[in-house]
């Protein structure tokens, strides 16, 4: 997506303007990507409940925003934002992260596929359980796709930092967004490569993610294995100027 | 009955509800409300009491009434209506004009038939409802006529006729629940393989009584067995449930005790065929002994019964030293095509000959069901070794199942799918008799009888939706409420294939 790297991440609707004047120069924040738009240009309004609001109802800020809107340009929304109830961010990025070759039609019925398997297995577990635990067995798919997501975040990354002639591994603070990129990133990593080549991805993916909802399995160690360096590394912790 | 109902109140009545009754005016909260009206009847009856103290005697919302009772709003609601029926109590007001003050002068009257209406609504359970569907007695009938609302959903998706001979017009849109056991005996194939993974995934199969499907039922049920075979054609679009409803009929056919033939999916005898021998029978003509074989056992496990008591009349030889006499029985051919595979082909050949002569006796009602009938009349994705493509006729048993298909016996009907799914150099939105089945094949099935399978109505949808909703297989937040389920109804456009993939991963 060509925007700044300081604005919001995964489609949030906020409204701050993206002047570039007023990006701040962090040493760990370098823009690299332009956007073909210049800066007056306003995000879309997506949310369906935001235009459906009576006028009476508004807010004085809110009356303002939207006669502001009236005037300025605004940017096309992207086509895969759609205003359907069912749309998550978190499915959107997950499966943009999984396409390649610009392929979004196949990695979509991927995601889609990945979610049904998700929602029979845990169908099948549902039924061979007792009633006490019925209770406990979540048969929500979205669900536990962020919880899976959310267990395999990284809460303290690694960063490679020069310092006389070597590189060191230094522990880093990670944002929210680069923990959940690497979640994601891993998850995908590990469908690919390491299980066997005739698996499909649905039933990899649905595998991984199930055992990673009970925070077992090959992410989560790999989660494990990022904090174990850092603590393992900690004395260099004062190598990181930021 | 009562007049428009207060704003306050009926605000009042959404807050009342719980955690999962939505502000934004969906009243579609069936799911939400089932589990807290049971822990309502089973008890708590601070709680009830006060819900109906606040409302006494009022009916549900005429704004909220809309067409189709999908409002299970709860037993408290029954049970007030029961108490009206009994007759008003004291100091109970029906409808507009209750005012706060009201209600606490009247408490101590009220509490008394509260905790006996209480007790009254523990003994209501949704199946109640189930039990009274079919039978509607008068007062209730009544009752429901006017206030729909609290019909539980299992009522609305789901009848309890599983028979499907009963199955008339006010089942229509209702599921109807087959017993696995039968599944396994009757449907050893045939069945669609999303289907079969629903089956698996709820552990019941339930099937939809739908329009076509009636029309034909009461079409079998007055055939004339004197007369020659009716051809009965389902058509329709992709994913509108012609199979299924073929499916329908073969239940009630077998339910019937007819003799079923069916062919589960013409289209595979065409295509992808490894092992292609030249017949015994007939040099010009190929057998496919694996398809033919395949077909034998799952005859074998449908129609077991039959069996031992068809005898054939005539002597086939099958080689030089194997010859089976007449008046044995038919099980013996179809073992005969099971252990030896190279004979299958002409085994379902003596097999169809067979009961296409003796259908007219009398001793069985022959079902001939046959889905995916225009890979019959279509070209094929065969070839010879010399690479040179094979026609259908040249197939054998396509050949013998062409003469199946002719109306020029007596004793049963024949019930075909036309398929564009796995038809092979078909457009993709053909779906009418004569496009799918050529001029051939056309004039071979005329005259026959035509029967669209269209998309769901409204009614039909909702019933859908229900029936996921009742088996929580509809786990996202937002499939539950109105918006969730227009744009259900967009997306899909009621096509019932499409509205099954969609809710798969919702």
């Amino acid at each position: 997506m060509a925007a700044p790297l300081v604005k919001a991440v995964l489609g949030s609707s906020d409204l701050t303007l993206s002047v570039r004047s007023a990006v701040l120069r962090f040493p760990g924040f370098t823009q690299v990507r332009w956007s073909r738009y210049s800066p007056e240009f306003r995000d879309p309004q997506i949310d369906k409940d935001y235009h459906r609001k009576p006028w009476a109802e508004l807010t004085e800020e809110e009356k303002f925003e939207r006669e502001l809107r009236k005037t300025q340009p605004i940017k096309a929304a992207r086509s895969a934002n759609t205003s359907s109830v069912f749309e998550d961010p978190v499915i959107s990025k997950f499966t943009n992260m999984m396409m390649k070759g610009g392929n979004k039609v196949l990695a979509r019925s991927l995601m889609t596929q990945t979610l049904e398997a998700v929602k029979r297995k845990q169908f099948k577990k549902f039924h061979a359980a007792s009633s006490e635990e019925q209770a406990t067995i979540e048969r929500n798919p979205y669900t536990i796709f962020h919880q899976a997501l959310k267990n395999c975040e990284p809460v303290i990354g690694l960063a490679p930092i020069l310092k006389g002639g070597r590189f060191y591994q230094v522990p880093v603070p990670l944002s929210d967004r680069r923990r959940r990129f690497l979640a994601m990133k891993w998850m995908i990593t590990e469908c690919r490569e390491k299980k066997h080549r005739r698996t499909l991805m649905p039933e990899k993916l649905s595998q991984e993610l199930l055992q990673a909802f009970h925070n077992q399995g090959p992410v989560v160690k790999r989660k494990h294995d990022m904090h174990k360096m850092a603590e393992a590394n900690r004395a260099l912790a004062h190598y990181r100027w930021w | 009955m009562t007049g428009a109902p207060r704003q306050p109140r009926a605000e009042e009545r959404r807050n009342d509800l719980g955690p999962k009754a939505s502000p934004g005016g969906s009243t579609h909260r069936v799911r939400g409300r089932g589990p807290a009206m049971r822990v309502q009847g089973s008890g708590e009856e601070g709680t009830a009491a006060t819900r109906l103290l606040r409302f006494p005697g009022s009916t549900a919302d005429p704004s909220r009434l809309s067409r189709g009772g999908r409002r299970g709003s709860g037993l408290a609601e029954t049970g007030e209506r029961r108490r009206e029926r009994r007759g008003a109590k004291a100091g109970e007001t029906k409808g507009s004009s209750g005012r706060p003050f009201h209600f606490f002068k009247s408490v101590g009257t009220m509490l008394k038939g509260v905790t006996r209406l209480v007790s009254r609504v523990h003994k209501l359970d949704p199946g109640h409802f189930l039990r009274l569907g079919t039978q509607a007695p008068q007062s209730l009938a009544a009752h429901l006529d006017n206030q729909v609302s609290f019909e539980s959903p299992r009522a609305i998706s789901c009848t309890s006729e599983n028979d499907p001979a009963k199955h008339e017009e006010k089942h229509e849109g209702q599921h109807y629940n087959l017993p696995l056991q039968d599944m396994k005996t009757i449907f050893p194939h045939g069945l669609p393989p999303r289907y079969a993974m629903q089956m698996k995934t709820f552990n019941e199969a339930c099937l939809m009584v739908r329009k076509p499907a009636l029309e034909l039922l009461h079409y079998l049920k007055n055939t004339n067995f004197a007369h020659p075979a009716v051809r009965y054609v389902l058509y329709g679009e992709k994913g509108t449930g012609k199979t299924l409803s073929l499916c329908h009929i073969i239940h009630f056919c077998a339910k019937q005790d007819w003799l079923i033939l069916h062919i589960p999916d013409a289209h595979l005898w065409v295509k992808d065929c490894r092992d292609l021998l030249q017949s015994s029978y007939n040099k010009q003509r190929f057998d496919q002994p694996l398809e033919a074989s395949v077909w034998l056992k799952n005859f074998k496990t449908t129609n077991e019964r039959f069996l031992n008591q068809i005898k054939i009349q005539e002597k086939y030889v099958w080689n030089k030293r194997e010859s089976i006499e007449k008046g044995s029985s038919l099980g013996e051919v179809v073992e005969q095509g099971i252990t030896r595979v190279r004979n299958a082909t002409d085994a379902v050949g003596i097999v169809l000959k067979e009961l296409k002569r003796q259908s007219s006796l009398g001793i069985f009602h022959l079902l001939v069901a046959v889905d995916g009938v225009n890979a019959l009349w279509g070209r094929t994705t065969l070839k010879r070794e010399d690479k040179s493509p094979i026609a259908a006729e040249e197939l054998a048993l396509i050949h013998n199942l062409r003469k199946m298909v002719k109306n020029d016996w007596n004793g049963g009907a024949i019930v075909m799918t036309l398929s564009q799914t796995g038809s092979l150099f078909k457009p993709r939105k053909a779906y009418l008799p004569q496009e799918l089945l050529g001029k051939e094949g056309f004039d071979a099935l005329d005259p026959f009888i035509p029967i669209l399978v269209g998309n769901y109505n409204p009614k039909e949808f909702e019933s859908c939706i229900q029936y996921y909703l009742e088996n929580s297989w509809l786990q996202h937040e937002k499939a539950h409420t109105e918006e969730g389920k227009k744009e259900l109804l967009f997306l899909s456009n009621g096509n019932p294939g499409q509205l099954e993939r969609l809710c798969a991963y919702l």
